[in-house]
C-alpha cells in the first residue's frame, strides 16, 4: 500500500534537517516509540507501541536509515513484528526550502502480514493519521526553539 | 482465535465504570454489544489489559424523547431503533440508517453508542450522527461533557473520547417540520460495510429546498459532512439542477481511499450517484410531509 | 401395492438429529484428559527460515509439547505423499508436515504447540521466535510461469510443474478453412469453498492395545487410515479413522495429508493423551486448499453457419505452492470445455505453475466452471460476430441424442477415455428457454427498458463428468429386530446419504426407509473405499448399496421360502414382511427371517453362502458417467452502482435416475448459491507480497438469502447405462455454468455498451471499470 502527503514545517530547512538527523528527537516524535537502541551505523533496534484505539500492538523490530542526502532527502526502513503480525514500511521524506518554512513531501510503502491484513482497508487512513501526529510533533519542537 | 489474557470488570453503575477507566486509562476497553471488540480480541488485534463490561449498568438502558432530543443510553441495542416506532417519527434518518448495520443478529447485540465510539469510517450510524448534528455525552470522574458529532470523530477508529471517559449517551435532535430524510448505501451484499453511504436531509418549503444536510460513510477517514454540496443544492432554484450540483460537488471534494473492494474513483462515483438518489428520496419525503423513513 | 422408496421426495433421516444439535462433529468429540493444539503459521508468502527458537514457548506452564521440523521422526521430515501422479507432472512437489528451511505461502505450518487449552496454546505460539528472511513473492500467474520474480522451488529451476497437451483431430487445419476465428484471453480468479465447519482432527492413542483412533473432518477417511498406518508403522486394522458428521466438504477436505492430520496423531502418540486441533476461520482461509485461478488463451474456428470447426485453448493453471493433488483440476477443465457440443478438432494445452499462494486442489466444479466459462463465452462472442441468435448457435452444434455413447477423444481425470454415456442436450436447452419464455424475451427486455430498468437474460449449457471409479463397497445387514444396517466407506458431508442410500435399500427390501440405518465414513465399520469426491457417492456407492441389498433380498427370499414352505418365486418383500404373493396371511417378518438365517443349532444349507441376512458387494464402474444441464436467469444490473440482482433463476438438470428429488433440489440450490458467490461476491484478493487481503467473512462475501433468488428446478431423467441404478452425479452441476451465465446476462442487460466479460469473478468495482471503459469508448 502506498500513501503520500505533504506538510509544512514552520522552520528553515537546515533546522528541520538537524532535527530529523537526531535519532532521539526523531524517536520522541514517532507515535508509540518506546525504545530506540542503536545497533550500528544508522541501524537501530526499536520497540513501538503502535495502533489506534483498541487496535494496538507492541512491535519489536529494526529501523534503518537507508538514505541521507542533507538537507534534502531522508529515507528509513522499518520492520516490526508483534503477536498480530508484521509491518514493513519504507518511508521517504523530501524537504523543500521555502525560506522561513520547509515543505515536506513524504511517501510510504506499507506492507503488513498476519491478522493485520484484515484491517488493510483502514491502514492508509491510520498511516496518514500517524504521519500527521509525527509532523505536528516535529513542528511543535521546531517552534519551541532548540533543534 | 482466542483472546490473550485480560482482566474483566463489570461495574453496576456509571460511577464505578468511570472509576475503573480512570484507574486503567488506555489499558482499559469498554465492552457493550461486543460486535467489534470481541472479534478484535479473538484476532488478538486488540489487547486491552482490562475489559470493562457495561452491560450490568441498567441506568444506561434508556431510549427517550426529551425537549426535542432523542436520548439513546449506552446500553441501547441498535435493533431498538428500528423496532420502536417513535424513532421513525422523531429521528427518521436513524431508523433508516440502522437497518444497514450488519444483520438482525448483529443489531440485537450491537449498541448505538458502541458503533459511534468504535468510529469505523465506513459505518452507518456515525454518518447519520454527523448528518443530523448529534451530540455525544462523555462521562468521566471529572464530570460530563457534550461533544458535537462532527468533532467527535477524529480519525479511523479514533474519537475525541479520552481514555478515562465513557460514552454514556448519544443525543439526536428530533427532525423539524418540513424535513425529509434518506439513507442510502451501496455494498455488494446487504449488511456489509458501505462501499459508500449517504445520509441526506432536505427541508422543503414553498416547493424549494430551504436547507439540507449531507454526510457520507466510507468516503474518508471519518464520516464527512459536505457543506459545499448542501450549499450547492440550496443555491439552485431548480431542484434537479441543485441535485446535479450537489452530486458534482461530492465527486469533486471527497477523496476516499481505495481498497480491495472499491477504488477511490469508484467510491467518488458512488458518492455522486447516491447523493442524487438520496436527495430525491429525501425531497419526496419532505414535500409529502411524511418526513421520514418508510418501512 | 408395495411402497416405492426410490425416487420419492422423502425428508432426510438425519435431519431431526442434526436440527436439535445432536450431530457429532469433530469439535463435539470430548475425551478425558484431552489437550489442545495450535499451528504456528508463516506470516510470509515466501521466506527463508533463519532461526526458530521455541524455548520461551516450552517454558509456558500449560504447554506439553512444541514441535518444529527438526523434532519430527524421519518419516515425517520428508515431503508428504504424492497423491495423484501423472506422466506430465514432471515436478510433483508436495508440502511438508512442518516447513524445514523455507516457507512458500502465507499459512504454511512452521511449528505445532500442544497445551492444556486452546487459549494457552495460542499464548505459547506467540512466544515462539522465528527469524525470516523474506524473499520476493511469486504472486502473478503469468509472471510465475516466466520464472519471475523468483522460483518457488529453486531445485527444479522453473515454476512450471507440468506441461500437458491433448489433441483431437487437427485444429490448425480446421482453423485454416474457417470463416470466422475468434480469440480471447479469459481469466478465472481464485475462490474457495468456505464450508460451515472448518477442518478439525482429534486423535487418541491407546498404548496398551497399540491402537490409534482419529476423528477427522475428511472426505476420505479410508485413504487417511491407510496413509497413517504407513507413516506410523501400524497395521491398518489398528488405525481407525472416523469422519463423523462433517459440515460441508466441497472438495478441499479430501487431501492426504493436510499436515495437521499427521501432527495431531503424532502428538497424541508422543504424549499418551488425546489431542484436539480445530482450524479457526482465519487459518481456514490460508491453510485449507483453494482453487480456480486459470488464464486461458482460447480460440474458436467456425464456418459462417455457426458450426464449430475447432477450438484451441492454451492455459496456465495456478497450482499454489505445492501440487499434491496432481493435475486433476486442469485436466477436468480441458475435458469439460467441449461440453455438449460436437468439436471435431480440439487442442488443449496447459502449464501447471507454482506460486506463493495456498495449495490448489479440487473445489466443487474442479475445473468445470473454467471450461464452461471459456466455451460458452466463445459461443456467445461468435454468435454476436455472426449476427446469430445465441440459442441457435448452440442448437447447431449439440451432440444429438442418437449419438451416444459419444467419444470426445480425450483422456479424462480417471485415465479413461472421455466417453459421454447418455443425455439429451437439445431437450434440456429447449426446456430452459421455454421456462424463461425466450422467444418473447426481446419484448420483455424492451418493457423493462421502458421502465428505466436494465435486465438481462443469460443461459449456459454444461456437461458434468461424475461417478468415476475405481470402486466403492457396501455391507447390508438385516438384524433380528428387522432393522437394516448399511455400512459403506464413502464419507458424508451433508449430502443426505443417510437417506438416499437408505432409499436404495428400502426399495430392494421392502422396508420403511426410517428402519434403514446408514453408517458412513468409519473405517471401523467398513474399511474399503476411496472417498467422496467427483460427484460419485450416489453413483458408485449407491450402486454398491444396490448390489448388496439385492443380494440380501435374494437370501431373504431363499430363507423365507423354507420357513413359509413356498417357492422363492412366489414370495414378495413389502412392509418389512416376506409374504406369499396373493396370500398375505402367509408371511414372516424380515427380522424373523434374519433370526432364522443365524440359527443356534441345526444346519445352514450350503446355498445360503454363510449365516445371517447379510451381504457385501463392490461396484467398479468402467468409466465416469456424464450429467448435464442448462441454467437460465434474469439478472437486473444497476449500471450506476455496478450491482446485480437476480430476478429469476431456472435450472434444467439431468443426472439420470433420481434417488430423491428433495435432496437433489437441495444439492442444486446450494450449488447455484455457491456459483453466484463465485461469480460476483466471493474473492480471494492477494497483494503484491502474497498476503491474502480478503481473509475473513468481512471481506470474503458469501452471498446470503438476500442475494440468492428463488431457484426453480426442472428435472430431466436420462438414465446412465453404466450402473445398475442408472444414476449420475449431481454434486457440482449447480455451480458449473453460473459464471458463464452471469457474464452473458450482464452483457445482455447492457447490450448497448457492447461489453465483453472475459474475467470471473466480477464484483462491483470491476463491473464499474468495464462500464466506464465502454462508456468512454462509446462517447
Amino acid at each position: 500500500m502506498r500513501i503520500e502527503g505533504t506538510e509544512t514545517l514552520h522552520a528553515p530547512r537546515d533546522r528541520v534537517w538537524a532535527l530529523l538527523d537526531d535519532p532521539q528527537a526523531l524517536a520522541s516524535c514517532t507515535p508509540g516509540m518506546q525504545e530506540l537502541r542503536p545497533t550500528g551505523p544508522d541501524e537501530f533496534e526499536a520497540v513501538l507501541s503502535i495502533g489506534i484505539a483498541a487496535v494496538r500492538g507492541t512491535y519489536k523490530g529494526k529501523l534503518r536509515i537507508t538514505e541521507r542526502t542533507p538537507p534534502e532527502r531522508y529515507a528509513v526502513q522499518v520492520e516490526g513484528t508483534s503477536g498480530a503480525g508484521f509491518v514493513r514500511a519504507v518511508g521517504v521524506l523530501e524537504l523543500e526550502d521555502q525560506g522561513a518554512q520547509t515543505g515536506v513531501r513524504w511517501s510510504g510503502e506499507v506492507q503488513v502480514g498476519g491478522a493485520l491484513t484484515l484491517g488493510s482497508r483502514m491502514i492508509p487512513g491510520i498511516a496518514r493519521m500517524l504521519a500527521g501526529q509525527f509532523f505536528q510533533c516535529l513542528d511543535r519542537k521546531l517552534q519551541e526553539g532548540s533543534p | 482465535m482466542k483472546p490473550p489474557v485480560f482482566d474483566y470488570q463489570d461495574p453496576a453503575s456509571v460511577e464505578e465504570a468511570v472509576d475503573v477507566l480512570a484507574r486503567h486509562g488506555a489499558a482499559a476497553k469498554v465492552l457493550a454489544g461486543g460486535q467489534s471488540l470481541v472479534p478484535l480480541l479473538n484476532l488478538r488485534l486488540a489487547r486491552p489489559e482490562v475489559v470493562v463490561d457495561i452491560n450490568r449498568i441498567d441506568a444506561l438502558d434508556y431510549l427517550t424523547e426529551e425537549s426535542g432530543w432523542l436520548r439513546v443510553g449506552a446500553r441501547v441495542r441498535q435493533r431498538r431503533l428500528e423496532r420502536e416506532g417513535d424513532v421513525r417519527r422523531t429521528v427518521p434518518l436513524l431508523a433508516e440508517a440502522v437497518r444497514f448495520v450488519g444483520h438482525p443478529q448483529i443489531r440485537n447485540r450491537g449498541t448505538v453508542c458502541g458503533s459511534l465510539a468504535h468510529a469505523d469510517p465506513a459505518a452507518e450510524l456515525p454518518a447519520a450522527a454527523v448528518a443530523v448534528g448529534a451530540r455525544l455525552v462523555a462521562h468521566s470522574r471529572s464530570g460530563i461533557r457534550e461533544i458535537p458529532a462532527e468533532e467527535f470523530f477524529t480519525g479511523p477508529l479514533t474519537t475525541a473520547l479520552r481514555p478515562d471517559e465513557l460514552l454514556v449517551e448519544a443525543r439526536f435532535p428530533c427532525t423539524g417540520p418540513d424535513w425529509g430524510w434518506a439513507f442510502l448505501e451501496v455494498s455488494n451484499r446487504h449488511g456489509d460495510y458501505a462501499l459508500c453511504g449517504v445520509a441526506a436531509g432536505v427541508r422543503a418549503r414553498d416547493g424549494r429546498v430551504q436547507d439540507a444536510r449531507l454526510a457520507y460513510a466510507g468516503a474518508g477517514p471519518v464520516p464527512v459532512r459536505l457543506r459545499q454540496a448542501e450549499v450547492a443544492l440550496v443555491e439552485h432554484a431548480d431542484l434537479e439542477e441543485g441535485i446535479r450540483a450537489a452530486a458534482a460537488e461530492a465527486r469533486r471534494v471527497l477523496r476516499p481511499d481505495g481498497d480491495l473492494h472499491a477504488s477511490s474513483e469508484f467510491r467518488r462515483h458512488l458518492a455522486a450517484v447516491l447523493t442524487a438518489r438520496a436527495l430525491r428520496l429525501a425531497w419526496s419525503r419532505a414535500s409529502t410531509c411524511s418526513g421520514g423513513a418508510h418501512a | 401395492m408395495t411402497t416405492r422408496w426410490l425416487g420419492a421426495p422423502i425428508k432426510r433421516n438425519e435431519d431431526p438429529r442434526l436440527l436439535v444439535g445432536q450431530g457429532l462433529f469433530v469439535d463435539d468429540v470430548q475425551l478425558p484428559g484431552m489437550l489442545h493444539a495450535v499451528v504456528l503459521r508463516s506470516p510470509h508468502a515466501h521466506a527463508r527460515i533463519l532461526r526458530i527458537d521455541v524455548r520461551r514457548a516450552l517454558e509456558h506452564p500449560d504447554v506439553l509439547l512444541v514441535l518444529t521440523h527438526a523434532d519430527l521422526p524421519p518419516s515425517l521430515r520428508e515431503p508428504l505423499p504424492k497423491l495423484i501422479p501423472h506422466p506430465d507432472l514432471k515436478h510433483h512437489k508436495t508440502q511438508y508436515t512442518l516447513a524445514p528451511d523455507k516457507v512458500r505461502h502465507v499459512g504454511e505450518p512452521v511449528a505445532f504447540v500442544v497445551a492444556t487449552s486452546r487459549y494457552a496454546a495460542e499464548d505459547a505460539a506467540e512466544l515462539i521466535e522465528v527469524d525470516y528472511e523474506p524473499l520476493p513473492a511469486v504472486v502473478d500467474l503469468e509472471d510465475a510461469a516466466a520464472g519471475r520474480p523468483a522460483l518457488v522451488h529453486e531445485d527444479i529451476g522453473t515454476n512450471v510443474a507440468a506441461h500437458s497437451v491433448q489433441r483431437v483431430g487437427d485444429y490448425e487445419a480446421a482453423r485454416a478453412r474457417a470463416d470466422l476465428v475468434l480469440a480471447r484471453r479469459f481469466v478465472v480468479d481464485r475462490g474457495c469453498a468456505s464450508p460451515m465447519e472448518t477442518r478439525g482432527v482429534v486423535a487418541q492413542w491407546d498404548p496398551r492395545a497399540r491402537q490409534l483412533t482419529v476423528w477427522d473432518s475428511t472426505q476420505a477417511p479410508i485413504p487417511i487410515r491407510n496413509g497413517l498406518a504407513a507413516l506410523f508403522g501400524l497395521a491398518q486394522k489398528d488405525v481407525r479413522v472416523i469422519a463423523p458428521d462433517v459440515g460441508g466438504g466441497f472438495g478441499p477436505k479430501i487431501m492426504m495429508f493436510y499436515p495437521e492430520e499427521v501432527l495431531v496423531p503424532l502428538a497424541a502418540m508422543r504424549l499418551g493423551r488425546p489431542v484436539k486441533w480445530i482450524e479457526d476461520r482465519r487459518e481456514h482461509f490460508v491453510a485449507t486448499n483453494h482453487e480456480r485461478t486459470q488464464i486461458h488463451h482460447a480460440e474458436i474456428a467456425l464456418d459462417r453457419e455457426g458450426h464449430i470447426l475447432g477450438v484451441r485453448t492454451v492455459f496456465l493453471h495456478d497450482a499454489g505452492a505445492y501440487i499434491p493433488y496432481g493435475l486433476i483440476v486442469p485436466i477436468v477443465a480441458e475435458c469439460t470445455l467441449p461440453g455438449p457440443y460436437r468439436i471435431p478438432n480440439y487442442h488443449a494445452e496447459f502449464r501447471a505453475v507454482f506460486t506463493n499462494k495456498t495449495i490448489v486442489s479440487p473445489y466443487r466444479g474442479a475445473g468445470r466452471p473454467h471450461g464452461v466459462f471459456v466455451m460458452e463465452r466463445l459461443l456467445d462472442l461468435a454468435a454476436r460476430e455472426l449476427g446469430m441468435d445465441r440459442a441457435e448457435i448452440r442448437r447447431r452444434n449439440f451432440i444429438q441424442p442418437h449419438e451416444f455413447p459419444y467419444d470426445v477423444g480425450l483422456i479424462y481425470q480417471d485415465n479413461a477415455p472421455l466417453v459421454y454415456d447418455s443425455g439429451n442436450y437439445p431437450a434440456a436447452l429447449e426446456r430452459a428457454l421455454e421456462a424463461v419464455d425466450y422467444p418473447r424475451w426481446p419484448e420483455e427486455k424492451a418493457r423493462y427498458r421502458a421502465q428505466g430498468r436494465r435486465v438481462g437474460l443469460g443461459f449456459a449449457c454444461y456437461v458434468e463428468g461424475s461417478g468415476i471409479g475405481p470402486y466403492e463397497g457396501c455391507r447390508v445387514t438385516v438384524e433380528p429386530s428387522g432393522k437394516v444396517y448399511v455400512a459403506t466407506g464413502v464419507g458424508t458431508q451433508g449430502q443426505g446419504h443417510f437417506t438416499s442410500l437408505a432409499q436404495v435399500v428400502a426399495e430392494a427390501l421392502g422396508v420403511d426407509v426410517r428402519d434403514v440405518h446408514v453408517v458412513t465414513g468409519d473405517t471401523g465399520a467398513f474399511g474399503w473405499g476411496t472417498g467422496t469426491f467427483a460427484s460419485r457417492a450416489a453413483v458408485v456407492a449407491g450402486s454398491a448399496v444396490h448390489l448388496a441389498a439385492q443380494a440380501v433380498r435374494q437370501k431373504a427370499l431363499q430363507v423365507a421360502a423354507s420357513l413359509l414352505e413356498a417357492s422363492p418365486e412366489d414370495l414378495e418383500l413389502a412392509d418389512g414382511q416376506v409374504r406369499v404373493r396373493g396370500a398375505p396371511s402367509r408371511s414372516v417378518s424380515l427380522g424373523e427371517v434374519a433370526r432364522a438365517a443365524n440359527p443356534l443349532r441345526g444346519v445352514i444349507p450350503s446355498e445360503w453362502e454363510g449365516p445371517g441376512l447379510e451381504a457385501t458387494r463392490y461396484f467398479a464402474p468402467p468409466r465416469g458417467t456424464f450429467s448435464h444441464g442448462v441454467h437460465a436467469a434474469l439478472v437486473e444490473v444497476d449500471p450506476e452502482t455496478a450491482t446485480l440482482r437476480f430476478l429469476r433463476y431456472v435450472v434444467v438438470h439431468d443426472c439420470g435416475t433420481i434417488l430423491n428429488p428433495l435432496i437433489l433440489d437441495g444439492q442444486i440450490h446450494g450449488g447455484v448459491a455457491q456459483g453466484i458467490g463465485g461469480s460476483f461476491f466471493e474473492r480471494l484478493v492477494y497483494d503484491d507480497s502474497g498476503q491474502l487481503l480478503s481473509g475473513s467473512f468481512m471481506d470474503f462475501h458469501i452471498p446470503t438469502a438476500v442475494e440468492i433468488p428463488e431457484i426453480e428446478v426442472i428435472h430431466q431423467e436420462t438414465p446412465s447405462p453404466l450402473n445398475p441404478i442408472g444414476a449420475k452425479g449431481a454434486g457440482e452441476g449447480g455451480v458449473i455454468p453460473v459464471p458463464a451465465l452471469v457474464a452473458q446476462a450482464i452483457e445482455d442487460a447492457l447490450d448497448d455498451l457492447e461489453l465483453e466479460i472475459l474475467r470471473m469473478p466480477l464484483h462491483p468495482d470491476a463491473l464499474f471499470e468495464l462500464i466506464q471503459k465502454a462508456t468512454r469508448r462509446g462517447s
